[in-house]
């Protein structure tokens, strides 16, 4: 046994220490997970910018193909085609607060990760919680293919593939695939595949769970085995278009970005495209044949195609719309998958909220009026009906709802406030109402950012494993 | 009455309702009743059933409440509302769901008493708990102690590692508030 199945029998070791009271062994999901051919395979990179000076510290590690922005240390862990963003890490001095509580931090924020394995996981670094303000840990994790971790501080956790833990620091918990989570808190919990859970104590609590039987076509799981379903299949299938923009070191520039707008060279951007001022296509976007109009943004793992966003879009990490037309200021939550057909488009109206973790599957043409919260599974107008309400309605629900599967509870009017203010917030900080100089975001900064490379051992016991490396400004 | 010890007012098993594993709901309601119709010490006439495995160990109790429950049909929205709970729901809004749900399904049908009726005992009596043990050398004031501690209304007394008997919750009250008025003012 070489040095990187050491690793990975430890770190799988350790994450089912945490989970014993669960009763939940991750063992057999790991055996599939990383061919260990694949890891001295790849390079990995971080970004060199003034906004955000790189400070990082491998130890002990493989991190093939992952990308590593601002301050972060990985140690004793396996990353593999990982994205760690550090981009909104909270410097020193800076303060936070906390209901009534205000707090100043001693030193900047740092991403620490250790004995931990993420394949192909997003890390985002908003953190949220004030009981660790200068540290996002995740330690003793194991997070399968295509899993967020969005300012969710993780202890001992297994995410599923397509799991979101958003705002949440967990701890000893099992996250089911395609499960979103935005709780504050939750420890000990197993959620069950295709749970959509957001509850802010207090004031409102949402829940929805995917009939398993109609998930299981979209994404599933079993011991021993990969993952498997049509949002597998569907990145499988374009996965080639990723290898040329990794493979070159430089890309040759597309002319027709506006300044004010920015595009990263591991984007994969097909013919033709349309890219307006402020609009922000970052690393793993997939864009073809679209339309993306003033301050959209395509975060990361994202796929674009055949449609057209009108202005200020939101399309989260990981989501993916296929043939449809979006008004203005639409919100495409996380891992949401809008699937319209050549013949039959997907219309959504303008200031539409879609919730992380929505599925929109349609063969007839659909027509989503303006200004709705959507949520679930949606196959027809039927499900829509279902599985929607008007962000009105929904504003004035109080105490208590339930429609289909859906069940609410609280202040419906300070729902719908929080998912509005956290759209203004990124796009605000994604640069989409830049003009004059001023309300600069990422879309403009990353035009900043350059990226260095970084090679693991390729042959020997340690093949695969990177060396030790302090990356310093 | 500070020297009562738990034997002293427990019920002997020989005296009590007993079916073993297997049986239908009915045929141990009928026990009871004959059980109730024999027992003239007390005032307070018998209301659960032990239940013994094929060895004759007590492996269960069924309470008037358990007797109910067995009523109910198999709601399949019990799971739902218990993933509600789960996910920090409150207890008003189970509630409402709960009534919401009840009100599709009636309890007192035909149908749904014959299938109540054969239920096995098994099925839905309650297994004894830790808390529901006391020696039968035990003071009356550990028993009342245990008694108030718990949700259990009666208490299986041993002796020797057998159950030998019954400490029920109304002798207990009867016992003590019957000292209680023979206080002198």
């Amino acid at each position: 046994m070489n040095e990187l199945e050491k690793l990975f029998n430890r770190i799988v070791q350790r994450v089912n220490i945490n989970l014993r009271e669960l009763n939940f062994d991750v063992s057999p999901f790991a055996i599939e997970l990383i061919p260990p051919d694949q890891m001295s395979k790849f390079y990995a990179f971080y970004g060199i910018t003034p906004d955000h000076p790189p400070d990082l510290h491998f130890e002990h590690s493989a991190i093939a193909g992952s990308y590593f922005l601002g301050k972060s240390r990985v140690r004793n862990s396996l990353l593999y085609k990982s994205d760690i963003r550090g981009d909104e890490l909270k410097h020193k001095d800076q303060t936070i607060s906390f209901k009534n509580l205000t707090l100043a931090l001693t030193k900047d924020e740092i991403i620490d990760i250790e004995d931990s394995a993420l394949i192909k996981t997003l890390v985002h670094n908003y953190s949220h919680d004030p009981e660790t303000p200068e540290k996002f840990f995740i330690k003793d994790t194991l997070a399968m293919d295509y899993s967020n971790i969005h300012g969710s501080p993780s202890d001992g956790c297994f995410l599923a593939p397509y799991a979101t833990v958003d705002l949440t620091t967990m701890r000893d918990c099992v996250i089911g695939a395609y499960s979103y989570i935005q709780a504050g808190e939750i420890s000990h919990l197993n959620v069950d595949p295709g749970t959509i859970w957001v509850n802010s104590p207090g004031k409102f609590n949402f829940f929805y769970k995917y009939p398993l039987t109609l998930l299981d076509r979209y994404v599933s799981l079993s011991p021993d085995k990969v993952p498997w379903g049509i949002l597998i299949d569907f990145i499988e299938e374009r996965k080639i278009e990723f290898q040329r923009v990794f493979d070159f070191v430089n890309l040759e520039a597309i002319e027709s970005i506006p300044k004010t707008a920015s595009l990263d060279r591991y984007a994969v951007v097909l013919p033709n495209i349309k890219i307006a001022d402020n609009v922000l296509v970052s690393q793993r976007a997939y864009i073809e044949n679209s339309t993306l109009g003033r301050g959209a943004n395509a975060q990361e793992n994202c796929f674009i195609i055949n449609s057209h966003l009108e202005a200020y879009n939101v399309t989260a990490h990981g989501a993916k719309i296929i043939e449809a037309e979006l008004g203005s200021g639409t919100f495409v939550g996380f891992n949401s998958f809008l699937c319209g057909k050549k013949e039959s488009r997907l219309k959504i109206g303008a200031g539409c909220v879609i919730m992380p973790h929505t599925i929109i599957d349609i063969e007839q043409a659909l027509e989503i009026p303006a200004n709705q919260l959507v949520w679930g599974l949606v196959r027809d107008k039927a499900e829509l009906a279902k599985n929607s309400i008007a962000l009105e309605k929904m504003a004035s629900i109080e105490p208590s709802f339930s429609q289909g599967e859906m069940h609410f509870e609280g202040n419906g009017a300070l729902f719908v406030k929080a998912f509005k203010e956290r759209i203004q917030h990124i796009l605000e900080v994604n640069g989409a109402f830049f003009a004059d100089g001023k309300n600069a975001g990422h879309a403009q900064k990353n035009q900043k950012l350059s990226l260095n490379t970084i090679q693991p051992f390729q042959f020997g016991p340690m093949e695969g494993m990177y060396p030790n490396i302090r990356i310093l400004p | 009455m500070e020297h009562y010890l738990v034997k002293d007012l427990m019920v002997p098993i020989s005296e009590y309702a007993v079916v073993v594993v297997g049986t239908p709901l009915i045929e141990a309601i009928r026990v009871l009743e004959k059980a109730q119709e024999i027992y003239t010490i007390s005032k307070y006439q018998h209301r659960a059933i032990l239940v013994l495995d094929e060895n004759g160990h007590i492996v269960g109790k069924i309470s008037q409440l358990r007797a109910l429950k067995a009523l109910e049909p198999e709601f399949e929205f019990n799971d739902k509302i218990a993933e509600l709970q789960k996910f920090k729901f409150s207890e008003a809004y189970i509630a409402q769901l709960q009534n919401k749900y009840r009100s599709q399904r009636k309890i007192i049908t035909e149908s749904a008493l014959r299938e109540a009726a054969n239920k096995k005992v098994e099925e839905f009596m309650q297994a004894p708990s830790p808390g529901e043990y006391v020696s039968d050398d035990c003071s009356l004031d550990t028993a009342i102690l245990q008694l108030t501690a718990g949700p259990h209304l009666s208490l299986l007394v041993t002796r020797d590692k057998q159950i030998v008997g019954i400490l029920r919750i109304s002798d207990v009250f009867a016992a003590v508030f019957h000292e209680m008025m023979t206080l002198k003012p």
